[in-house]
């Protein structure tokens, strides 16, 4: 049924979000792909996932869509299910991973059509061809996009022109053997047969090319992503990644153990569901939930289905009306739809499923999900709209689920793991801030005094009433939160390496979002060392004792500091390519304090947080309000002559106590200091009593 | 008074440093050009979040180059984020002329703020690569910084982020110009 709504759907949809090609596209690649896609799954690849693709085979030859899906849907490894089970007819099914980890699509931005026909080939080879292979071999050719890759030769001029380009990675290609040896003899299986398929390819006449792309996905890791950026190379992600492979391999198994003790199914190697919460699952999940199950446990732990079962249709809904907002042409909602637009090619440029195929107007099918996801959420959720960074959030998902799953968990993260972040106003992020600033404070001290010191040098510079109160860095915010509201907004992607990411994601829905606050505190504490390397030793004398003219010196030096330390937050997440670094070094150690830390905690904080906040605005809004009455103060005296008298005073009485009302509010502000739980779970200590029990310990 | 001693004093070391902050709408080319200036490359790359830091080198001159995430709806969280600011770069994506208007007014906006009163302007026409990008002069004409900035000294200066056409120019148009200062 589903899938008949959503072709229905979504083909308007595409018409009418501006990209008037793209329906053309869609028409023209169902016809050259719907025998392709049937062809693809009689293919070895996706051994396990037989049974889903049996029953979506008819939907297949019809389906717009689900063929248009197929030519990205080379089921590989642990990578995407690509949306199958939306399209594929049973509906409610999980994600289609099959268990095998290795060998990308190889989609790389202009190769979905190479894959067709390696695909193909490889077919022939390996297994016996479906009846319709003779078709589907004419399909491919005939798919005028096969011209497109003897032009891809000319990469240089592509890497040129087209800012979403790799093409000047594209020189050192060469076979990476490490890759395959992992997980079980299946993958061999898969290795040898890719191989086959390779060699197959080179009876056909472009097989140079072929070849030469096919290698390329060497280039992309497990999810499709580039494995070398400015701060990894490809060769250190190659020596990490042999170990850390192993190491997939083992909690893998291990996670098989669990499931089955528990009596939980594995079908087809997708559990749907999974243990109740436990210390142990707890632990289990944060060493890793494997790659290929991320899709169901995500799902799982954070009850998605729930929400989904309350929102029967909602989102097929919502593709409707995204249908018709043309006809509407609501204003306010065009300008979300522009800047989603915008947003939609540049997501994840870096990652093989978001990029275009060279010199062709084809929209990746990611794409197209993802810009029906956000426009919908846009619909769905008019107080937050399209904030940017959750095109990562949808784009990562994407990877793991269908478009609809995605789509719930989109609102979920919005409204429970990251309540308010993405609002209009932003009031999340800077409650959040404020929150890890008060951990930062509680559990890495050091590190508070250089933030603390450089948010002094910053305010000074800034008058403020308020200046005095102790919590101010709570209402205005120190710079460094600019970096760490990206952490935040963004669930860390692009901001830790795609391994790091999954494994704090994975912690996030099981634990809640408590855990973004310890990973932002692991991170830290990691890098604290970089942190507090250059920091001017000297700044303590130079403030308090030197003249004019050098302490201007130690503010250049201050300076120096921040900025070296804005680099360190911003570069360092960026190495961190080994998950255990802040696992093991961090999280698993219970001695450290800050992994006392845990939700309550983190729900009290964003509380007082976000009363404080509350507090300096209203008490900014008085003082402003008296500020800006102050000048009217002298020109009131004709006022007073015309009977104006009571008012005026009032604003007199009030002007003159300004001062010590300041002073008022910022004691009664400072003093409601939040109180972190310490030692023994479930004794709270009160700050004034702990500070005069160290008196009568000082006297004794 | 303390800033022209600190600032003596980097003339007489020869080294000078300076805060830049570099603005423009969204997928105007900020974060391209940053990375093209620091490691001379093109990195692919996504809208910015947040911001991006990088100190940039250049003729004895340190530049502090700071590039702030585009969407309208992020400008307040480092709206209030960036005093002493020497000097600002604006970043127009040249072919797209139905945001042009939207890009003046947000230049406007930044330029008559307090903090930004002495700040020397320097406006990037970007993407002269592309076909149909409006000229630098056309640019300029369009948004009549001549008649309207009366303090700040300005400049428009046509780039290429890709290529790195015009971004040394540009650079050395500020170190020249904040020199005299």
């Amino acid at each position: 049924m589903r899938e008949g709504d959503m072709q229905g759907y979504v083909e308007p949809s595409a018409i009418r979000m501006k990209v008037s090609k793209s329906f053309d596209d869609d028409s023209s690649l169902s016809k050259n792909n719907s025998n392709v896609t049937s062809g693809d799954f009689d293919s070895g690849v996706g051994m396990n996932t037989r049974k889903n693709q049996v029953a979506s085979q008819n939907i297949t030859m019809n389906n717009p869509i689900y063929s248009m899906k197929a030519k990205f849907g080379i089921r590989s490894p642990s990578v995407p299910n690509f949306q199958d089970s939306l399209y594929s007819g049973n509906n409610n099914s999980t994600p289609i991973l099959n268990n095998s980890r290795r060998f990308d699509p190889g989609i790389n931005k202009n190769e979905s059509n190479n894959m067709d026909t390696r695909k193909y080939w490889k077919e022939n080879a390996d297994v016996d061809s479906a009846k319709e292979t003779p078709i589907d071999n004419n399909k491919t050719h005939d798919d005028p996009a096969m011209s497109v890759i003897d032009l891809y030769n000319d990469d240089d001029g592509y890497s040129r022109n087209n800012r979403s380009s790799m093409g000047h990675q594209l020189e050192d290609y060469h076979l990476e053997s490490d890759d395959e040896e992992d997980e079980d003899s299946e993958n061999n299986h898969e290795s040898s047969e890719m191989l086959a398929a390779v060699s197959n390819a080179e009876f056909l006449p472009k097989s140079i090319t072929l070849n030469r792309k096919e290698l390329n996905t060497e280039h992309c890791d497990r999810y499709g992503f580039k494995k070398k950026n400015n701060y990894v190379s490809e060769e250190t992600y190659n020596a990490w990644w042999e170990d850390y492979s192993g190491y997939c391999i083992r909690r893998k198994h291990k996670w098989l153990l669990l499931l089955q003790k528990s009596g939980l199914p594995v079908h087809n190697d997708i559990p749907v569901r999974f243990p109740p919460h436990s210390e142990k699952l707890k632990r289990y999940v944060r060493k890793g939930i494997p790659a290929e199950w991320r899709g169901n446990a995500w799902w799982y732990f954070a009850r998605g289905q729930e929400k989904l079962n309350k929102n029967k249709d909602v989102y097929s809904n919502l593709l409707l009306k995204m249908g018709n907002l043309e006809d509407e042409t609501q204003k306010g909602k065009i300008q979300d739809l522009d800047v989603i637009e915008r947003d939609l090619n540049r997501t994840f440029p870096d990652n093989i499923h978001f990029q275009k195929e060279a010199f062709s107007t084809k929209e990746p099918v990611m794409i197209k999900s993802l810009r029906r996801v956000l426009v919908a959420f846009s619909l769905y959720n008019t107080k937050i709209g399209y904030c940017q960074s959750m095109n990562f959030l949808a784009g990562l998902l994407l990877l793991f689920m269908d478009e609809e799953k995605t789509f719930w968990m989109l609102v979920i993260i919005t409204s429970r793991y990251l309540p308010g972040v993405h609002n209009v106003n932003l009031e999340g992020v800077n409650i959040d801030q404020g929150v890890l600033l008060l951990c930062i404070r509680e559990y890495l001290p050091e590190l508070w005094t250089e933030i603390e010191s450089s948010y002094n040098g910053y305010t000074k510079n800034t008058p403020n009433n308020s200046a005095n109160s102790k919590n101010l860095f709570l209402l205005k915010l120190p710079p460094i939160t600019l970096c760490t509201a990206s952490w935040f907004m963004s669930c860390f992607i692009g901001v830790l390496p795609i391994e790091t990411t999954l494994r704090i994601w994975d912690c996030m829905f099981y634990e809640d979002s408590h855990f973004l606050f310890k990973a932002s505190l692991a991170i830290f504490k990691i890098c604290e060392p970089d942190l507090l390397k250059g920091k001017p030793s000297h700044r303590s004398f130079s403030q308090y004792s030197l003249t004019n003219t050098k302490q201007h010196r130690s503010n250049a030096c201050q300076d120096d500091y921040d900025m070296q330390m804005f680099q360190v937050i911003q570069t360092f997440p960026k190495t961190i390519i080994d998950p255990n670094d802040i696992f093991e070094k961090v999280i698993f150690k219970r001695r450290l304090q800050l992994n006392r830390l845990d939700q309550n905690e983190i729900d009290k904080c964003r509380k007082y947080v976000a009363v404080q906040r509350q507090k300096h605005k209203n008490y900014d809004d008085i003082i402003g309000k008296l500020g800006n009455t102050s000048p009217f103060d002298e020109k009131s005296d004709e006022q007073n002559l015309h009977g104006g008298k009571f008012i005026d005073n009032s604003i007199n009485i009030l002007g003159k106590d300004l001062k010590m009302t300041s002073e008022m509010v910022n004691e009664a502000l400072s003093s409601e200091v939040y109180d972190f739980k310490r030692g023994f779970s479930g004794v709270n200590w009160n700050n004034s009593i702990k500070e005069r029990v160290k008196h009568m310990r000082k006297k004794k | 008074m303390g800033s022209s001693v600190s600032k003596a004093l980097g003339k007489l070391f020869g080294s000078r440093e300076m805060k830049i902050l570099m603005l423009g709408l969204d997928n105007a080319g900020k974060t391209t050009i940053l990375y093209k200036l620091k490691l001379n490359k093109i990195k692919t790359s996504a809208p910015t979040v947040g911001f991006n830091v990088e100190t940039v080198s250049f003729k004895n001159v340190k530049f502090n180059m700071w590039d702030v995430g585009g969407q309208e709806r992020l400008r307040p969280l480092w709206r209030h984020y960036f005093p002493g600011t020497t000097s600002l770069i604006f970043v127009i994506d040249s072919q797209d002329k139905d945001r042009l208007n939207e890009a003046k007014e947000e230049l406007y906006s930044i330029i008559s703020e307090k903090e930004m009163e002495n700040v020397v302007l320097l406006v990037w026409a970007n993407k002269q690569d592309l076909k149909g990008a409006l000229k630098p002069q056309e640019i300029s004409d369009f948004l009549e910084l001549g008649d309207n900035l009366k303090n700040q000294m300005w400049c428009v200066i046509g780039s290429n982020a890709l290529a790195g056409q015009g971004l040394v120019e540009g650079l050395s148009w500020i170190s020249t110009n904040t020199a005299k200062k």
